[in-house]
């Protein structure tokens, strides 16, 4: 798996590291048993500091996510796609977008309206694409002419 | 305003206290108290002629100070100069060298005489990583295969202390990625302290966790990158019609800026007091969000005394 890192974001590059694991997670990219990189190596693939790459682990073992083991770097422990951890990737996310929308001086009301009509048009695109490429996959020709 | 100069108590690595220097009649260093903490990557970042290089020079003992006291790995540079350089990795702003006529892998062998512990699998694989050819000519080497060599000279001996003035200038973007990698890979083995001079803070942004910012002599801020993003923020804020902002923050402010009647103001100091005192004077604030490593010394090189 790779961890994406980003130098334009402010965030401490431990959070980076930390939210990076338990996304993977929410997501299913990592599961239980998933071996995660040892700190010199996740530090030389990412260029970060092996300290903030210590952190990061040391906070995922205190949030119950990783345990430690000698020699090695970390191995997942909790399994991936909890409910509440897709959960609170969502909250997480829309978060964002809020403090986004009232950075831009967009109400929050404004945000929401938005964000359903983006939904719906995304939604009707999908289903014209689909239409346009009639039963390829169900193997049953029914507009072609 | 108050930026935080001094780190406080602890155990560092190098510390200068009151340091000055001169060359003739222009002073290049005025009372500089460097603190960097053992086993830290602090960048000091500065503009040219800022006073960077004659900083390092002197924790390497290769000037003489006008004044101020230096510590490099508890030695005076000065009395015990062969012994602090021994420890130490430097990677020089110019590679002057005055080994012209040999090949780079005679300049190893060259410089591994002078190190015990120097380490030649890793000298190797150094050279390999930084794809430095070792029968080129010393004389005949581009600034960045210069910079590459320097590198290689400095790790290899796996010194506690690495000072590194400018080490990304000149290489190209695939090299510097590799001797980032390289400098992650060398803290993680080694737990070394280093020190980079830079005017490029974003080519080492990850790795750092100290800042230190140099202005004309000075060193005007010195902190660990986490009270930095936690204490200087960006505030973006509508503000009334006609106001005319807030004397009680003037001090604070590192940088304002903004069109009409919305303000981006850069403040140093406690998150929620500045929002509150920003509130009070009418202001709707609508975001404060911490900087990057390069924003911030951008803001706080670019102030206003």
């Amino acid at each position: 798996m790779q961890l994406a890192i980003d130098t334009a974001d402010a965030r401490p590059i431990e959070t980076q590291i930390v939210d990076e694991v338990r996304r993977a997670l929410a997501v299913g990219a990592l599961e239980a048993g998933s071996p995660l990189p040892a700190v010199r190596t996740l530090a030389a693939e990412l260029r970060v500091n092996p300290g903030a790459v210590a952190r990061a682990y040391q906070v995922l073992q205190e949030q119950g996510v990783v345990e430690m083991r000698w020699g090695h770097g970390p191995v997942v422990t909790r399994p991936a796609g909890a409910s509440e951890d897709r959960a609170a990737l969502a909250k997480r996310v829309a978060e964002h977008a809020l403090r986004e929308a009232r950075r831009h001086g967009v109400q929050p009301r404004e945000l929401a309206e938005a964000l359903r009509a983006a939904i719906a048009a995304q939604a009707s695109e999908r289903s014209t694409e689909r239409s346009e490429r009639p039963g390829e996959h169900a193997g049953t020709p029914l507009h072609r002419s | 305003m108050t930026l935080p100069v001094r780190l406080g108590d602890g155990t560092f690595a190098i510390a200068t206290h009151d340091l000055t220097k001169r060359f003739g009649r222009d002073t290049a260093l005025r009372g500089v108290d460097l603190q960097v903490p053992e086993g830290a990557v602090y960048v000091l970042v500065g503009p040219n002629g800022a006073g960077k290089t004659t900083t390092l020079k002197l924790l390497l003992g290769l000037y003489a100070a006008d004044g101020g006291s230096v510590r490099v790995l508890g030695m005076d540079p000065r009395a015990r100069g062969p012994e602090v350089r021994a420890q130490v990795g430097y990677v020089p702003e110019r590679g002057d060298w005055g080994y012209g006529y040999m090949s780079v892998g005679r300049l190893l062998e060259h410089h591994a005489a002078y190190f015990p512990r120097w380490d030649w699998p890793y000298a190797m694989s150094l050279a390999q990583r930084l794809d430095v050819g070792l029968d080129r000519k010393v004389g005949k080497l581009s600034k960045g295969m210069t910079r590459r060599v320097h590198l290689v000279l400095a790790m290899a001996h796996r010194p506690p202390l690495l000072l590194l003035d400018e080490p990304t200038d000149g290489l190209d973007p695939v090299m510097r990625d590799e001797t980032l990698g390289l400098l992650a890979e060398h803290v993680a083995d080694t737990g070394a302290t280093v020190l980079i001079s830079t005017h490029l803070v974003h080519e080492v942004d990850r790795l750092a966790d100290h800042l230190g910012v140099m202005r004309d002599g000075r060193l005007t801020a010195q902190l660990p990158r986490e009270v930095l993003h936690q204490n200087l923020r960006r505030y973006r804020a509508e503000v009334p019609a006609g106001w005319t902002g807030v004397p009680r923050l003037d001090a604070n402010v590192v940088k304002r800026g903004g069109v009409g009647r919305e303000i981006q103001w850069s403040v140093w100091g406690d998150e929620r007091e500045v929002a509150r005192t920003l509130a009070e004077s009418g202001a709707t604030l609508r975001d404060a969000a911490p900087l990057t490593l390069e924003d911030a010394a951008v803001v706080l090189l670019s102030r206003k005394d």
